[in-house]
């Protein structure tokens, strides 16, 4: 690797955590400004135990304080602080909990998001215009434009309700099938007609006309030259897509009442669990802001003719 | 080659079910080894559920809601926290179902609930022994010394638990409780006063026992390894937003009563998914269902769609410091609060409770006219509402039968014109100041929010909708800078008391801003207590010197009849106010599957699953 690229590398990373301090500020002054509070519950307590809670987590000191305890207690001792809603739990065993379970949704949607989208588009590129190509096209078509709250309603009532044969809860047992294909299919579609695109437009090329007139076996034009070419602008998308995956659950998450951290972000909000609110937030940027560097890496990595600048 | 392409399509979608599949199968795994004992509990139950062999553990799974805040009793404000804890802890005293199905509050580490006595000074002294031989679910002994120092945690002002005022009748609330444990087995607790509900606070989640090294650290009752009790059941596995599995507890003192082995709390807010888990059979009770359901519910499982009483009131709330009269009205002070509590008045008489009920809440819920909530009951044995507004012929500060609406309606007409201006041809009022509603986002609360303007749209008044998400309507409603606000009240114990105080002037839960801003200096309001033996005697005094003076009365009275009486005429005051429109009375609705016998509710809407039996 040349020195030029390991600057670019830092400079990306810099820029992330630029990035990522820039979100933790926003969100942290946003949060607050908020109206409500943290001990605000129907049944109000009494003042003076307001005060004793304040006191005991902080919230009574000038918000530039809390502020800058907050990024030092991050910085230094990598300390998200205790939730203030569920008591007793530390912010990050809340979002441990969570990621284990996002992170199995995210990343199996991603697989097959990759896989199925893939075999689909070359397919069609394969069978270009033929019935096949023509369904598949069709069906991407309606995943792409169908949002995802809306698809996971449908599979809901199909597969948990009228044909019963899926649970409708995603803590449950077999419970993450429901949201992982509703998670996957709007990316998957997407690969399928980005993979399509590009295998005809490589199919065009020159080369493969060279291949096979040299006598390459089909298989190996296929595989050995078109796909390889063809399977660069889907790399491209692997940022967009995990950037999807990731704000896609929280939607999804709410719809199969998966226990993730996207259902811990939100209700966070609502119950004005600022460390929890902070802590949700700089998982989800950072893991954003991480995945879009390594796909413009790893676009370099595949494409030379590509510099990074 | 089409039939190839074909054949690979199908292996695809093969090969992505496969790989669903798998990922699932590891998940179980996966919660199992996080939490050694469950997946074999898991396996059990899936296998053997339908054998009734006597052998296996009977298990019930159900849904309440979703991952509790806490469980810790004395910091738990939720009633499916409270649930749980009632399942995991037992306090001096506990809820019942007789033989005839009527619930009693009997004793439980006590060996008796004994009368109180009465000091000199009016305070009154309870002297409790506990059973012997009570164990903490870690073997160690249950003393009279862990229920002092639990009651003292839960109403210590630093604990800042939402309940901490369910302690306010002990004397020394908050700080310096008095409550003592004169030796391992004997608890004395003095009072300020004679409270009918007593016993039924020692019932009460934040009433049951916890160890001062037990929760030294907070973080104890959020781990199955840390969470030492003393009740039925013990906490065996916990997976954070996802199922908490209670399990017999061998320690447990009545442990030879409770018939349900293993309860399986699962863990979801979301009551579609409820109702689809309660339909495939994989949850026997859930506690809520979709508002739009109900109707299909009621019809397809009759006797498995519950409504239960709720001691509870859905209400409409004014601000009593937002201006109603016309621009070029002129009058002021307490003259213009009189006429603006009779118009609040007569606007709460043109809304059509019967329809609310029947068309918009659907749940069985009761057309309300008064405040203090269906399920009180007065020291005759009376319902409190039944006897509120002291009129002849109906229940209540106005006839709520769907008969009387029309006439409702046409007098509540009458009063506005007074008002007004009304232009006859139209039938509508023509400078009614726009009023604004506030609720909080809810298909629920925003439907009978539309009906309330519609009503008042079709007299020319406008009211817009306003929602606010919970937790910034809840600010909004507190700091009283709304006009009209959604508002609702759930009772903690059986006495009308807890709809009363919460309107003194310098209540947190004071939404109205009674005695508040330019109320405080209304001097407007009359309280004759001299009938009742006491001497006071007020007249155009402002709220704080007659409704708190009230409230604070009915606090120390020790004679439970005139304490009932003073209460109506609390009650009174308020509706005099007109800032309070009741609509109707709340009411709890479950789905329970006819297999599961031995359940019952009780009417703060805790669930009790430790004496059921599945079929």
């Amino acid at each position: 690797m040349t020195t030029k690229n390991l600057f670019y590398i830092l400079k990306r990373l810099l820029l992330a955590i630029l990035t990522v301090w820039v979100v933790i500020t926003i969100t942290f002054f946003v949060s607050r400004a908020v109206p409500g509070g943290p001990f605000l519950a129907e049944k109000a307590i009494t003042p003076e135990a307001q005060a004793a809670l304040e006191a005991k987590y902080g919230l009574d000191k000038p918000l530039m304080e809390q502020y800058f305890t907050y990024l030092k207690d991050i910085v230094t001792k990598f300390d998200f602080g205790p939730s203030l809603k569920q008591r007793g739990r530390d912010v990050i065993t809340v979002i441990k909990d969570g990621l284990k379970t996002s992170a199995k949704l995210g990343i199996t949607a991603a697989a097959i998001a990759l896989v199925a989208g893939v075999v689909l588009g070359a397919i069609a590129a394969l069978r270009r215009n033929k019935l096949i190509d023509k369904i598949v096209m069709v069906f991407t078509t309606a995943c792409i434009s169908m949002p995802s709250f809306i698809m996971g309603s449908l599979l809901l009532v199909l597969f948990a309700n009228i044909l019963g044969i899926l649970p409708a809860n995603g803590a449950a047992k077999g419970g993450l099938i429901l949201p992982i294909i509703t998670l996957s299919l709007s990316p998957m579609a997407n690969i399928t007609r980005l993979t399509r695109s590009s295998m005809l437009d490589v199919l065009g090329q020159d080369y493969i006309r060279t291949a096979k007139a040299k006598g390459v076996s089909g298989s190996h034009i296929i595989f050995g030259h078109a796909l390889k070419n063809a399977l660069i602008p889907v790399i491209t998308y692997f940022g967009p897509m995990l950037a999807y995956i990731v704000t896609g659950s929280l939607v999804v998450e709410q719809i199969f009442a998966v226990p993730g951290i996207g259902r811990a972000f939100v209700s966070s909000i609502t119950a004005r669990d600022y460390p929890l609110i902070m802590g949700t937030t700089i998982v989800l940027a950072t893991l954003i802001v991480i995945m879009n560097m390594v796909s413009d890496i790893l676009y370099k990595v595949v494409d030379p003719r590509i510099t990074l600048e | 080659m089409k039939k190839l392409i074909a054949m690979l399509l199908v292996l695809a979608m093969v090969f992505s079910f496969a790989a669903c599949a798998k990922t699932t199968d590891n998940n179980t795994n996966n919660s199992g080894t996080n939490n050694t004992g469950t997946s074999n509990n898991n396996d059990a139950n899936n296998n053997d559920a339908n054998k009734p062999d006597a052998s296996t553990p009977s298990t019930l799974a159900v849904c309440l809601a979703s991952e509790p805040d806490t469980l810790d009793p004395a910091l738990n404000s939720a009633v499916d926290g409270a649930t749980m804890t009632v399942h995991l802890f037992y306090g001096l005293a506990k809820w019942e179902q007789t033989a005839d199905g009527s619930l009693v509050i009997a004793p439980a580490c006590a060996t008796e609930l004994p009368e109180g006595v009465v000091n000199a000074d009016g305070t009154v002294t309870y002297t409790y022994t506990l059973r012997d031989g009570m164990k903490w679910s870690d073997g160690q002994a249950v003393t009279a010394a862990d229920f002092e120092f639990a009651w003292k945690r839960a109403a210590s002002t630093e604990l800042g638990a939402d309940y901490g005022y369910m302690f306010e009748q002990i004397q020394g609330y908050p700080d310096n409780l008095s409550v003592t444990a004169t030796d391992e087995k004997t608890l004395v607790v003095t009072l300020n006063n004679a409270v009918s509900y007593w016993n039924e606070l020692l019932a009460f989640p934040a009433y049951f026992p916890v160890r001062s090294d037990v929760v030294g650290d907070e973080a104890w009752a959020t781990d199955p390894s840390t969470y030492i009790c003393n009740g039925p059941y013990t906490i065996t596995d916990w997976v954070h937003n996802s199922v908490i599995t209670l399990t017999k507890n061998p320690n447990f003192i009545d442990a030879d009563t409770i018939t349900l082995d293993v309860l399986e709390c699962y863990l979801s807010d979301d009551n579609n998914n409820m109702l689809a888990n309660f339909e495939n059979g994989a949850w026997l009770m859930i506690d809520d269902v979709p508002t739009n359901e109900i109707k299909t519910l009621q019809a397809n499982y009759p006797t498995e769609y519950v409504v239960a009483g709720q001691i509870g009131t859905y209400y409409v709330n004014w601000n009593i410091n937002k201006n109603l009269l016309p621009a070029d009205s002129t009058l002021t002070g307490t003259e213009a609060e009189a006429a603006q509590a009779e118009i609040r008045k007569a606007i709460g008489l043109l809304f059509d409770r019967n329809y609310i009920v029947e068309e918009i809440g659907q749940a069985g819920q009761v057309p309300a006219s008064s405040f203090v909530a269906m399920g009180m009951t007065n020291p005759d044995g009376t319902e409190f509402y039944k006897t509120a507004g002291h009129n002849d012929g109906f229940y209540g500060y106005y006839d709520v039968s769907a008969d009387a609406y029309m006439d409702n309606w046409d007098s509540a007409i009458a009063t506005l014109k007074k008002y007004y201006n009304y232009d006859e041809s139209t039938m509508k009022f023509t400078n009614f100041p726009t009023l604004t509603y506030l609720y909080n986002t809810s298909e629920g609360h925003k439907a009978i929010g539309e009906y309330l303007a519609g009503a008042l749209a079709s007299v020319g008044i406008t009211m817009n909708l306003e929602n606010q998400e919970w937790n910034t309507f809840l600010n909004t409603r507190k700091n009283g800078d709304y006009f009209v606000a959604r508002n609702g009240w759930i009772a903690d114990y059986n006495d009308p008391i807890c709809f009363l105080d919460m309107w003194i002037s310098n209540s947190g839960n004071n939404d109205v801003q009674y005695g508040k801003g330019a109320h405080a200096d209304l001097a407007m309001y009359d309280l004759d207590l001299t009938a009742y033996g006491y001497d006071v005697k007020v007249e155009n005094g402002t709220w704080a010197e007659t409704y708190d003076v009230l409230i604070s009365i009915i606090k120390t009275c020790t004679d439970n009849n005139t304490r009932y009486a003073l209460m109506h005429i609390a009650e009174d005051m308020l509706m005099d106010t007109g800032c309070i429109s009741p609509l109707y009375f709340y009411t709890d609705i479950y789905m329970l599957d006819d297999s599961v016998k031995g359940f019952f509710s009780n009417p703060l809407g805790y669930k009790y699953f430790m004496y059921c039996t599945i079929e």
